[in-house]
């Protein structure tokens, strides 16, 4: 137990060194395995660990969801999301941050990651919410909180390192996250609502659309609509009927939705053979990052096994009889602490290899439990001091001060609470569609 | 310098998309084939893990070379503050670099032993030393990079720094 501890510390310090988080867990976990066992043994499983993870079949899915992502992206269809849900809600009072949020969970159905997302949407959406006269906290705010989204609507490239982190199918970890995002695309309207009707001056209504506007604008976007629906509609099951028979494995439905979207580019002669090779190119780097830090996180979790620390942990929870309700709810307010500071991808690493056996030995599901930890890690993407997609929005808006946005984030951040609340209370919102599969 | 490391850039990023890209056709050919006309392909497992190997492993030194691994940057303005930027950047280079020797070899060693067995993949037929041999290389380049780059900041601070902007 002692050991594990240390080990944790030793990693935290690492990483405030700002030794990438790969190096930082990979380093402590080889010495810590060796301590255990032997410098062979730990050098042998190390190296075992990076021959493996760069040959898994199953990890191909990482690399294909997100070029899916960077190909949609390409074709310019965030401009088009945007104008297809302000042609249906721009009227409205709020009405264009209500289309940011419905354009964002679009986004995120397409985009694994919460900042591309609000990198995205800030360069489509700002600029439109300006020429309205939003004001800068009701529209920096939206995006922020919208952003969230990316990594809980499937595909989500958070939810696939916890799949594989944990041995917990990523097909179900997807459709499980559905309901919450939808959920969360609600509350999130609903803030826009409260806070417009506290201040209409925030956010004016726009120009009302003709219907055969809406019309046209929908043509813009069924494409991706389609494309979402044929990748999550493929894993879920939807078309495992004769004839068809078509059910796709998670890494088969990443290929389908990255030849998809780069068919939808070239059809829209957005694509040219060096934007292509950059989609290519930006998407096998971050892969490469993301297994250096996936083979990382597996040392270290090889090691704190080894030292027993999440035995110790659940003997500890036996010990002292705490109630299983109890020992959730200091997990999620460790959560939330950690997410003060630390940047998601970061903190899911960290925390989940100690946290998961314990939470799966008290019984819960960990299908829940990785919903509930990614919706917690969407609440620390806009919480102060290091919400980062607060940061990205300052760094790409550029004349807000961070002060504001978190300031305008607050109704947000406190839907956020409620939906997780509700999630906690109500598992059967996240399991109700996976067990269906 | 500059340029020269901007031309090496440039193969491994090649390697690596093209692998991607062959990746991406061959799943979606894969799918099709086997529900249309029922005739999967059967080498598309093997073919996807070495795919993966080359696409992850051959942009590894470029990444590493660019700094651009995962890494919390919460202190940064602390360092920067303190004038130790340059200290610590030399510090997590050389680290990272040296503590990726013994597992380089190890997987040298390791990709030996499979060749002594002939280990080979299932359908492809491909000696996995190969892939193994593949892995240790990189993995070695990738320290060297590293190395390279921490005594560039001891050394060469000015030139690490017109590299790095």
């Amino acid at each position: 137990m002692l050991e594990g501890l240390l080990g944790f510390a030793a990693v935290l310090v690492l990483v405030m060194l700002r030794v990438p988080i790969a190096f930082a867990m990979g380093f402590v976990g080889m010495v810590g395995f060796m301590i255990e066992t032997s410098f062979r043994a730990s050098i042998s499983m190390t190296a075992r660990l990076i021959i493996d993870t760069s040959q898994d079949y199953g990890l191909s899915v990482v690399p294909l969801f997100i070029l899916m992502g960077l190909f949609v992206n390409k074709a310019g269809i965030s401009r088009e999301l945007y104008a297809a849900s302000n042609a249906f809600l721009g009227h409205f009072r709020g009405g264009l941050a209500m289309a940011t949020i419905v354009a964002c969970g679009g986004f995120a159905a397409i985009s694994g990651s919460s900042l591309a997302t609000a990198a995205t949407m800030s360069k489509v959406a700002m600029p439109e919410m300006r020429r309205f006269g939003y004001s800068d906290r009701l529209s920096t705010a939206s995006i922020a909180a919208g952003g969230t989204l990316g990594i809980l609507i499937p595909p989500s490239v958070i939810l696939v390192i916890y799949g594989l982190l944990t041995e917990t199918s990523i097909g179900k970890l997807f459709v499980a996250g559905i309901i919450p995002g939808f959920i969360g695309i609600l509350l999130y309207l609903a803030a826009v609502r409260f806070i417009v009707w506290r201040d209409p001056e925030a956010g004016p209504a726009g120009t009302r659309t003709s219907s055969s506007e809406r019309l046209s604008a929908l043509k813009d976007v069924w494409a991706v609509l389609l494309l979402f629906f044929l990748v999550i509609g493929g894993l879920y099951g939807l078309f495992d009927v004769p004839p068809l028979n078509l059910s796709f494995s998670p890494t088969e439905a990443a290929g389908m939705g990255a030849m998809g979207a780069f068919l939808i580019a070239l059809a829209r002669r957005r694509l040219s053979l060096a934007a292509t090779f950059d989609a290519l190119r930006e998407t096998a780097m971050t892969a490469a990052s993301l297994f250096a830090v996936l083979i990382g996180a597996w040392i270290f979790s090889n090691f704190v096994n080894i030292a027993g620390l999440p035995n110790a942990l659940s003997n500890l929870v036996t010990a002292y009889d705490l109630p299983p309700w109890v020992v959730m709810g200091m997990i999620l307010l460790i959560y939330i602490a950690l997410g003060c500071v630390f940047e998601s991808l970061s903190m899911l690493l960290l925390t989940v290899p100690i946290f998961f056996p314990l939470v799966t030995g008290l019984g819960y599901d960990p299908i829940w439990f990785g919903i509930i930890v990614v919706v917690v890690t969407e609440i620390s993407l806009i919480t102060p001091p290091v919400g980062l997609n607060v940061f990205v929005l300052r760094a790409v808006v550029g004349d807000v001060p961070t002060a504001t946005i978190f300031r305008g984030v607050t109704p947000f951040w406190m839907v956020d609470i409620l939906r997780l609340l509700l999630l906690l209370l109500l598992p059967g919102l996240v399991l109700l569609l996976p067990s269906q599969m | 310098m500059s340029r020269l490391l901007h031309v090496a850039a440039r193969l491994p990023a090649i390697l690596a998309s093209l692998a991607l890209f062959i990746l991406m056709v061959m799943t979606f050919c894969d799918v099709i084939l086997r529900s249309v006309f029922n005739a999967p392909i059967e080498v598309a497992a093997d073919m996807t893990r070495l795919l993966m190997a080359i696409m992850v492993f051959s942009v590894l030194p470029v990444v590493s070379a660019q700094g651009g691994h995962i890494s919390v940057d919460l202190l940064d303005g602390f360092f920067k503050r303190a004038h130790l930027t340059r200290w610590r950047n030399a510090f997590t280079d050389l680290f990272c670099g040296v503590i990726l020797i013994w597992p380089a070899m190890r997987v040298f060693v390791l990709a030996e032993r499979s060749r002594s067995y002939g280990d080979v993949m299932e359908y492809l037929r491909l000696p996995l030393h190969y892939v193994g041999w593949f892995i240790a290389a990189v993995t070695a380049i990738t320290a060297a990079v590293l190395i390279v780059r921490g005594l560039g900041h001891l050394f060469a601070p000015k030139l690490m720094s017109s590299l790095n902007a």
